[in-house]
């Protein structure tokens, strides 16, 4: 009986080790889209610190048969914060590898393949961490009082570990369920878009492995403090493979789903082939287990991605009236009907400051000129775009229209040339900070948050949020709490005034294409911009709702919004553009109204012809 | 100067298998835009077949290597077609398809493990007279598979640039909608050049496991490293790219475990790939629109 | 908590539910699992009272695959001889294996699921350098003796009660290789040695043992374990002309350098000495069925090993043990070839003074017996000399006290219960079986060898 408790409190502890890898992975994966293929270098980081932290100075100790670094005798729990501090730290080499540059699935491998360089240099790096033969007899905690191989102290190391990783769960929970959790939601999401809605992927990202690196590195020191030996061998890349398929198994995106599946594969997985009576050939079992989570991973992604326990639709309280369930969409675009939006004052909603009749320069480019492959794409490109006026952006296919709207809002850099903002020169500037300057841009292509409900896309986009950084986040519902209310209730206002509340609940990706513009307009609007860039907003939306649209936008550049749009249909050009500017292969090749351009030979030809 | 050309020698022979290798995961880089990981466990599956049919079905070494080709061959046509297309076709994020091909990978390698079981196996071959000129030494074996591997590239460049074939794969990998409505065939041209990735990538497998002379289920798990350091270096989805980084990559490590200390040879390969991940991620010679 | 109350009502709940009862299922098939102790041991001879069970705790997975199958058929063989004496107090002897994979995180939990699932476990057999750190004081905290197979130094000078080896400290090891190198006049010596943790606790002692024997390393080869192909090292030995290599790399990464040497020394092998850990038939098959081959390995190669008495008395019921485990245990290509290979060798002694000393303390609980075991190794004066499990029954049912002298000779344990006879120099023959060559070379401390204690 005696026997069965001590495997028991063994299955214990790994549970709990596995859960708080599994949490600090799902973390990263499943909210913040950040596949951490090396995570397990952040856990062995955690362990070995755990145990030269622990013991003495190597020269001294056990007669001197292993090497290490540093070696301070620290007591615990010194050995485990230190082991969380360089789980964190861990993670700023890496820096580089998550900016938004660089394509999720290749900083992925990069990752992976710093987990095998790792390892290896380990291995082969005796003085650090004494090598392939690892750190042995690393004193469990309070060894020197207590025994630890005893009954009662490895329950109460186990006790100890079901703590840490609830406290785990609870300080995850409060960091996603938080405005900054929206915002890591929405980057896994889209990472393009909600940088243009002023995001700093980058320090999101950073933040993420370096909080997930703490916790895993703080999982690693409670293993190495129960089995006392921590070797290479006990952290090769595949171990983070296993933690994946959890989190596939379990649910990303679901707290609850990363436990869940640390429980059934790493934990439930081993232990059961356990139990299995050796067979004929007892190297066949491994092999079968891994074939088993390799077809767990492709099973599972292919039939259930969302894992047992799928990520759960946040349903934001307010006061709203919504007592309909929520639906899927279905509407006919023609029938949209946008609410009492014409009652609307756009200067109170939108919070417009300064004159609506000042027709300044508000946003300028100077010779601006984009190459690939010596192809030139935009060719010195100098415009102007005045306030309080809707400026069209107008030309054949291939014209470099959005191309150029793209180096206003920063998404792409130009090969040559300037953008001046407001008369300063804000070339350099990132895309993420144009957008809290004020610039706010939409894409053509579908760019809602798919996986956050209407109501969470659009309160996504409201700026200076305090609950939209790390810090706030960690401060608590009781922080941001109410701010929160305030920024819900404005975001449900606008969702009224254009008539979409009984979709405020539902996922934005399963609405329909002219809904999903509207969000994305709302989402735009709420952004707070001072200048608005649309590209395309009109494609693939039916003209009736087309041309409600144009006329809200109407009112909002009459209550002093400075719009550019990008377009395609000339009759949306002629109803709504004044100025319009006509670009053809790349070049500027005439401004002024609709009237006069249509005028011009040259306009006209290039229409025609391109 | 002699640890020079004899780690020069060395290098030149792990090239030859890595750019085999490399050619091959690059072109399915290309035409299909995912880092197909699992090309190692096709890798090591070939290998074995190689040997299998050379050992206990006594054919010749030729045509057991054609065997090792044809397996890679098959197998990769039939991974895309039955795994990465109809993921591909749900739109999911390039990670996840990343996530699956971990998983083939898991079951090619283990699969093929719970098998052949977990020992290694030793290819008896005799490895030829010893060759030793410039300062390089060579085995006979080694310089046939330089030989293959030479011939091999050379085949490589004319499909690419002188058939129809090689033309559409280019148009394809650069922007395949523009190719598709330009008319290109580009379902029969993606299936086409799985065919013919997996049969280099058959080939790799089977000259490097007749270069090391052991290798077990997972001798090939590793490799994926040097490739993705040789391709990234030339450009992902660039063959010829592919085949300029793998001699760098191959020369590069050979040189630094001459040099400096054979068991960090790898390091170097880690460094470039992390350092080109960083900063050029489309390779020297690519530039950001080509990714 | 707050964001989700709003939606108790309808279809969601119907999607939880499904969920709730997936999830319980899900945890209730792993719980079932994880609490079925699969009743061992029940005894099938009716002859027998009860049983006892000894597992061999060793990697049986991963990259020291090879090592379990030799020490799980020392465990059977041992035991039917055991068996066919009537067994331990009338309780018939059962074997079990305990895969540790080779990985410390995982050898833990299979411990503690062994003891578990083990009612009557007796003795543990195995446990090598990739984990016996960290499963020896479990073993200690549970009172179960252990007869261990590693070299690791940290047992030299670690007091662990239940603990025993019969193999010597790596140190002594190297010693005794470079006492095979003076024997053949060597002068210049190459050391290959792989990164991993058994092989690299030799280098430092043979080196010193290198110097003092007033010879020359001329190189000294760290093999990363993990690489396919050791061109550059083979590269430089070759280069450095030496007279001789030492070596330990198990796997595959030692045939593939001595490949490698062989090819780039002109088709010529390098007179090579090994560890005793090289006596295995896994590396033999590698190494001869590749374009070494068989001659020129078998007459370029010696090991140090263990003195395994051939001729003695122990020895003919030993073969005819081991060799009738053929096909019974998955993992060992050559049955011949375990013969004198020291994990088989030792353990089976091992077993067999354990339950002799059961037998002695009328107990199989280790802290009862383990004393025992010091007194039948030692001999106590007056002792008879017996062989094998059944003569020392018969010796201790007539009352007399037995030394045992087993295949590898006598033991004679220090204060750390590490005991090792003297060494001999190995070669293989052509069947992959070993044969000693040359007169012993002693017992081999670290200073050197010596004839006698």
């Amino acid at each position: 009986m005696n026997a069965i408790l001590f495997y028991v409190a063994t299955v214990i502890v790994y549970g709990a080790v596995d859960s708080m890898a599994c949490l600090a992975l799902n973390v990263q994966f499943g909210f913040a889209g950040l596949s951490n293929f090396g995570f397990i270098i952040f856990q062995a980081g955690g362990a070995y610190v755990a145990a030269i932290l622990s013991m003495g100075p190597w020269q001294k100790s056990n007669g001197g048969f292993q090497q290490y670094v540093l070696g301070w005798h620290l007591v615990w729990p010194l050995p485990w914060i230190g082991a969380a501090i360089f789980g964190g730290l861990l993670a700023l080499p890496f820096v580089f590898l998550v900016g938004k540059r660089l394509r999720g699935d290749f900083a992925a491998v990069g990752l992976l393949v710093s987990a095998v360089l790792l390892n290896q240099l380990v291995n082969n790096f005796v003085p650090l961490f004494n090598g392939a033969a690892g750190i042995s007899i690393v004193p469990a905690p309070f060894s020197g009082k207590w025994n630890p191989q005893g009954l009662g102290y490895q329950f109460a190391y186990g006790g100890v570990a079901v703590v840490l990783a609830v406290l785990v769960y609870f300080l995850l929970r409060r960091v996603t369920e938080s405005p900054y959790g929206r915002s890591l939601r929405a980057m896994r999401d889209n990472d393009v878009v909600a940088d243009a809605l002023g995001k700093n992927v980058r320090v999101q990202r950073t933040s993420m492995l370096i909080l997930g690196g703490m916790i895993a590195g703080l999982s690693g020191a409670v293993l190495v403090g129960f089995i006392n030996l921590w070797a290479p061998g006990a952290w090769g890349y595949a171990e983070t493979i296993v933690l994946f398929a959890a989190i596939i198994v379990g649910g990303a995106g679901n707290h609850k789903g990363a436990v869940l599946g640390a429980l059934l594969v790493p934990l439930g997985f081993e232990e059961v082939t356990r139990f299995i009576p050796p067979l004929s050939n007892p190297a066949l079992v491994p092999a079968l287990e891994w074939v088993a989570i390799g077809l767990l991973i492709i099973g599972f992604l292919w039939f259930r991605p969302d894992g047992i326990l799928p990520e759960r639709r946040r349903i934001l309280s307010r006061s709203a009236t919504s007592a309909v369930p929520v639906l899927s969409s279905g509407e006919s675009d023609s029938l949209i009907n946008l609410g009492n939006l014409d009652q609307m004052d756009f200067r109170q909603l939108l919070r417009l400051e300064g004159d609506a009749n000042d027709h300044g320069i508000i946003l300028a480019s100077d010779r601006l000129t984009r190459a690939f492959h010596g192809v030139t794409v935009v060719s010195e490109v100098s415009i102007e775009i005045q306030r309080g006026r809707i400026t069209g952006l107008i030309g054949p296919n291939g014209a470099g229209k959005s191309t150029t709207l793209a180096m206003l809002a920063g998404t792409l850099a130009p090969t040559s040339g300037k953008v001046l903002y407001e008369g300063r020169d804000i070339t350099s500037m990132p895309s993420n900070e144009r957008a809290k300057a004020g610039m706010i841009r939409t894409f053509q292509l579908a760019s809602e948050f798919k996986k956050l409900t209407v109501l969470e896309n659009l309160v996504s986009a409201i700026p200076r949020q305090s609950g939209d950084s790390f810090p706030g986040a960690l401060r608590g519902r009781r922080y941001w709490g109410r701010e929160d209310v305030e920024n819900i209730e404005r975001a449900s206002e606008m969702l009224e005034g254009f008539g979409l509340s009984q979709y405020a609940d539902s996922y934005a990706g399963g609405l329909s294409g002219g809904q999903r513009r509207l969000v994305e307009i709302m989402r735009a609007l709420l952004a707070q911009p001072t200048i608005l860039l649309l590209d395309e907003p009109m494609a693939g939306v039916h003209p009736n709702l087309a041309h409600k649209i144009g006329d809200q936008l109407m009112r909002l550049a009459a209550s002093g919004m400075t719009i550019v749009m990008v377009e395609h249909e000339l009759a949306i050009m002629d109803a709504f553009c004044d100025p319009v500017i006509v670009l053809a292969e790349g070049r500027v090749l005439a401004q002024g109204t609709m009237a006069e351009l249509r005028a011009k030979k040259e306009v006209v030809e290039a229409y025609l012809v391109g | 100067m002699s640890v020079f050309l004899s780690s020069l020698g060395f290098g030149l022979i792990s090239a030859a298998v890595l750019a085999i290798a490399t050619v091959g995961f690059t072109m399915q880089f290309a035409v299909t835009n995912v880092l197909n990981l699992a090309y190692g466990s096709v890798m090591i599956n070939s290998a074995f077949v190689t040997y299998y049919l050379n050992y206990h079905a006594h054919l010749n070494a030729w045509v057991a290597m054609i065997g090792g080709v044809f397996t890679g061959a098959v197998a990769s046509y039939l991974l895309n077609r039955f795994v990465f297309t109809p993921f591909q076709r749900r739109n999911l994020p390039p990670i996840t398809i990343v996530i699956v091909a971990l998983g083939v990978d898991l079951v090619g390698t283990f699969g093929l493990q719970a098998i052949i079981g977990g020992s290694y196996f030793s290819y008896k071959q005799s490895l030829g007279r010893e060759v030793h000129f410039w300062g390089m030494y060579f085995s006979t074996l080694q310089l046939i598979i330089i030989g293959i591997c030479i011939v091999v590239l050379g085949l490589i460049h004319w499909l690419l640039k002188y058939t129809r074939l090689g033309k559409a794969m280019r148009a394809t990998s650069a922007n395949a909608t523009l190719a598709r409505n330009s008319g290109v065939r580009t379902q029969r041209v993606i299936s086409s050049t799985w065919l013919i990735s997996g049969a280099l990538c058959g080939l790799a497998g089977t000259v490097f496991a007749m270069n090391t002379g052991v290798f077990d289920a997972t001798s090939a798990q590793l490799y994926i490293v040097l490739m993705l350091a040789a391709m990234f270096l030339g450009g992902p989805g660039s063959a010829y790219g592919a085949m300029i980084g793998a001699v760098t990559i191959g020369v590069a490590t050979e040189l630094s475990a001459g040099y400096f200390n054979p068991q960090y040879k790898e390091v170097i390969a880690f460094i470039v790939l992390l350092g080109m991940l960083t900063f050029r991620p489309f390779g020297l010679f690519g530039s950001e629109k080509t990714i | 908590m707050r964001f989700s109350k709003m939606v108790r009502r309808g279809r969601l709940v119907d999607n939880s539910r499904k969920r709730l009862v997936l999830v319980a299922s899900a945890l209730a098939l792993v719980a079932s699992m994880v609490t079925l102790p699969v009743a061992e041991g029940i005894s099938g001879a009716t002859s027998f009272k009860g049983s006892i069970t000894i597992a061999s705790v060793a990697p049986f997975t991963g990259a020291d695959a090879a090592l379990g199958p030799k020490y799980a058929t020392a465990c059977y063989a041992a035991a039917q001889a055991i068996n066919a004496a009537g067994g331990v107090l009338s309780k018939q002897v059962k074997c079990k294996t305990v895969d540790t994979r080779g990985d410390p995180a995982d050898a833990v939990p299979a411990v503690r699921q062994m003891y578990a699932t083990t009612s009557n476990l007796a003795l543990v057999i195995g446990c090598t350098s990739d984990e016996a750190a960290t499963v020896v004081p479990i073993f200690g905290a549970h009172k179960t003796v252990s007869f261990c197979m590693t070299g690791q130094s940290e047992f030299d000078a670690v007091h662990y009660p239940f603990f025993f080896r019969l193999v010597p400290p790596d140190a002594a090891d190297s010693v005794a290789m470079v006492q095979i190198a003076k024997r053949h006049n060597y002068k210049n010596i190459a050391l290959a040695f792989g990164n991993d943790a058994g092989s690299q606790t030799f280098v430092a002692p043979a080196l010193a043992a290198i110097k003092s024997a007033k010879m020359t390393v001329v190189s000294n080869q760290t093999l990363d374990m993990s690489a396919s192909t050791f061109q550059t090292e083979a590269q430089a030995i070759v280069q450095a002309h030496p007279d001789a290599i030492l070596m330990e790399a198990l796997g595959a990464a030692g045939v593939a350098l001595l490949s490698e040497i062989y090819q780039l020394n002109g088709n010529k092998m390098i007179p090579t000495i090994g560890t005793s850990a090289m006596i295995d038939p896994v590396f033999f098959s590698g190494v001869t069925s590749g374009p070494v081959g068989v001659q020129n390995f078998i007459s370029a190669f010696d090991a140090d090993n263990q003195t395994v008495n051939a001729s003695g008395p122990a020895y003919p019921l030993y073969k005819k043990l081991v060799l009738a485990q053929a096909g019974k245990v998955p993992g060992v290509p050559s049955f011949p070839g375990l013969l004198s290979a020291n994990g088989t060798v030792h353990l089976y002694d091992g077993i067999n003074m354990a339950a002799l000393a059961m037998v002695m303390a009328h107990s199989t609980q280790g802290a009862k017996y383990k004393a025992d075991i010091l007194k039948i190794a030692e001999g106590v004066r007056g002792a008879v000399n017996v062989s094998s499990y059944a003569a020392g029954l018969k010796d201790l049912k007539a009352g007399k006290k037995i030394h045992y002298v087993g295949v590898g000779g006598s033991y004679l344990f220090d204060s750390y219960q590490t005991a090792f006879g003297p060494f001999e120099d190995d070669q293989f023959l052509a069947n992959g079986t070993t044969v000693a060559v040359g007169g012993s070379l002693g017992y081999c401390g670290l200073t050197g060898c010596k004839a006698k204690l």
